[in-house]
C-alpha cells in the first residue's frame, strides 16, 4: 500500500494551500467519526489526510443577527451551548439527540454536513432555520444555503480544494422544533427526523413556516408544499383575519403534503412504508408544538 | 512514511513511530502495549475502546493517532493513584459490574468522563452517560448502581 501523507496545519491559509496542491487526492479529516470506520474497513484508501482540528474553527458566536458556528465545532459543544439552545432550539435538540457522548465530543457540525448522509441529524434543523454554509478554497469564499448544499447520498456541492469554514444560522423570532425517531434512543441514526420553524404574528397568524425531513429522500429535504398551506393561516380562536384556520386538520394536511414530497427507501433501519407513516406523525407533532396548536 | 507521534499518556510523555492511518487504538494496543482499551468493532459502535483525550471521552478506534499529538490521553491504566484503585474501580468490583470484563474499561472511562463533569448525576444522566457503551454480558444494572454509589460518596478515601 502506498504511504499515506498526513498534515495538521494550524492556519486556514496553509490548509487551503495543501487542499489546492493535492486536489482530489486530499481527504479532509475533522472528528473522524464518519471517515475512520471507512478507513479501518478499507472502504476508503486515503492518499493525503489534512486534519482541520487545529485551525481554530471551533467556535459558537453571535454576530450580525446570526449564530455563527465554526465547521470544526464538536456536536457536544453545540448540544451544551446556552446560546444555541436560545437562538436555534431545533439545532440544539438535534445535537443533543445525536449519537452518544464519546461520538459527540469528536464529531463536528462540518463533518456531519460534508458527509452528506440523508439521515444527518444536524442538516434538517439547519434547513428549517434557513442556515447557510461558508465554503472556502485558495480561490475565494462562497456562501451556499444548506438546502442547496446536498446533491445525493455522500455528495455535495463541495469542490476539490474547498472546505466548509462555518455555518451561519439567522436568528429569527419564531419557534423551531426537532423530532427524531430512531431504532433505539441513543447511538442510532434516524429512521426519520423532522425539523420545523414556525413564526406566529401576535402568536396567532402564521407568517413563516419551514419544514424539513431527514432520512426520507436521497438528501435532507425541504418540503415547500407543506409550508405553503400553513402560510397566512390563523389560530381558530383568533380575532385576526386569515385565509384559513391553523387547526388540527390543516396541520395534518401539511404533514400529508410533506410526506407526498418525500421518497423514502427500504433499508436496514426501516421500510419506506413505515417511514411514511411515522414521518407524517412526526411532522404533525412538530408543527403543532411550534405553532402552539393542540392536536 | 512514518511520523513521530508525541503525547502524554497517563501523565507520562511518550514518543512512537506511526503511520498516518494508525488509529489511537492501534497506537495504544499495538505499539505501546496499553491494552485496557478493547477493539470490539473498530467502527465506533461498541464503546469498548473509549479513552479520555484532554479529559473528553472519545473512541480510540475512530481517532487518527497523529491527531492527539501534544495532548493528554488517559486510559484505565492511569486511573489508580498510589497503587490504590480508583473509587469507580472499587465500586465496579464490589457491585459485580463486570462479567467477562470486555466492556469494563470503556464503561469506567465513560463513567469517569460523566462524573468529572457532573459529580451528582441523576440515574437518567448516568444511563445517558454510558449510552454509547455496549455490554454483551448485560451488566448495565450493576454498572449504573456502581456509578450511583460513587456519586453518593460511598467510595471516598
Ligand atoms: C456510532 C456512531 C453513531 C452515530 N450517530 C449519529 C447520529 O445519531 N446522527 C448523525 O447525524 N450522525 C451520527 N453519526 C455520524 C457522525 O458522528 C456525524 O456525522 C459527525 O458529525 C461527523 O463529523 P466528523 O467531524 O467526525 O467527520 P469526519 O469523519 O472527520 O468527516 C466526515 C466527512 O466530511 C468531510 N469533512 C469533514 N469536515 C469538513 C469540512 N469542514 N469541510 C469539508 N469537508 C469536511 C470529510 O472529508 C469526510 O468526508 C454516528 C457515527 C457513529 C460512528
Ligand atoms: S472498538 Fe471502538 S467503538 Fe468499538
Ligand atoms: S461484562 Fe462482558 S461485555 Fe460487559
Amino acid at each position: 500500500m502506498k504511504d499515506v501523507l498526513y498534515f495538521a496545519p494550524t492556519e486556514l491559509t496553509e490548509a487551503l494551500k495543501l487542499l489546492a496542491q493535492y486536489g482530489e487526492k486530499a481527504t479532509i479529516l475533522a472528528g473522524g467519526t464518519d471517515l475512520v470506520p471507512r478507513i479501518n474497513y478499507y472502504e476508503l484508501k486515503p492518499e493525503v489526510l489534512v486534519y482541520i482540528g487545529n485551525l481554530g474553527l471551533d467556535y459558537i458566536e453571535q454576530s450580525d443577527g446570526k449564530l455563527v458556528i465554526g465547521a470544526a465545532t464538536p456536536t457536544a459543544k453545540i448540544a451544551a451551548s446556552p446560546l444555541v439552545a436560545e437562538k436555534a432550539a431545533a439545532l440544539a435538540e438535534a445535537a443533543r439527540l445525536s449519537a452518544s457522548p464519546a461520538i459527540r465530543t469528536a464529531g463536528t457540525i462540518g463533518g456531519n454536513l460534508a458527509n452528506a448522509s440523508p439521515a444527518a441529524d444536524l442538516a434538517t434543523p439547519l434547513i428549517a432555520l434557513g442556515a447557510t454554509v461558508v465554503l472556502v478554497s485558495a480561490k475565494g469564499e462562497r456562501e451556499v444555503a444548506v438546502e442547496e448544499f446536498f446533491k445525493g447520498p455522500g455528495e455535495t456541492v463541495l469542490q476539490p480544494g474547498e472546505l466548509i469554514k462555518e455555518v451561519r444560522v439567522p436568528i429569527k423570532k419564531g419557534k423551531s422544533v426537532f423530532l427524531k425517531l430512531g431504532r433505539r434512543k441513543a447511538m442510532t441514526l434516524s429512521v426519520v427526523n423532522v425539523a420545523v420553524y414556525v413564526e406566529m404574528e401576535k402568536g396567532q397568524r402564521c407568517v413563516d413556516a419551514r419544514v424539513a425531513l431527514g432520512a426520507m429522500a436521497p438528501v435532507p429535504l425541504r418540503c415547500k408544499k407543506a409550508e405553503g398551506v400553513l402560510q397566512g393561516c390563523v389560530l381558530p380562536m383568533s380575532a385576526l383575519e386569515g385565509a384559513e384556520f391553523l387547526d388540527k386538520a390543516r396541520i395534518e394536511k401539511a404533514a400529508e403534503l410533506a410526506i407526498a414530497e418525500s421518497s423514502p427507501i427500504d433499508d436496514q433501519r426501516a421500510t419506506a412504508w413505515y417511514r411514511r407513516k411515522a414521518g407524517k406523525v412526526l411532522v404533525a407533532r412538530a408543527l403543532a408544538a411550534a405553532a402552539g396548536v393542540a392536536i | 512514511m512514518k511520523y513521530v507521534l508525541s503525547f502524554n499518556l497517563n501523565g507520562l510523555p511518550v514518543d512512537t513511530l506511526v503511520k498516518a492511518t494508525d488509529t489511537l487504538l492501534d497506537v495504544l494496543r499495538e505499539k505501546l502495549n496499553v491494552v485496557s482499551p478493547k477493539r470490539g468493532c473498530d467502527n465506533g459502535d461498541c464503546g469498548a475502546c473509549t479513552v479520555l483525550v484532554n479529559g473528553e471521552p472519545v473512541r480510540a478506534c475512530l481517532t487518527i493517532g497523529l491527531t492527539v499529538a501534544g495532548k493528554n490521553v488517559q486510559t484505565v491504566e492511569g486511573l489508580q493513584q498510589d497503587g490504590k484503585l480508583h473509587p469507580l474501580q472499587r465500586a465496579f468490583h464490589e457491585h459485580y459490574a463486570a462479567q467477562c470484563g470486555f466492556c469494563t474499561p470503556g464503561m469506567l472511562i465513560a463513567a469517569k468522563a460523566l462524573l468529572d463533569k457532573n459529580p451528582k448525576p441523576t440515574r437518567e444522566q448516568i444511563v445517558e452517560g454510558i449510552s454509547g457503551n455496549l455490554c454483551r454480558c448485560g451488566t448495565y444494572v450493576e454498572v449504573v448502581e456502581a456509578i450511583q454509589a460513587v456519586a453518593a460518596g460511598k467510595y471516598k478515601e
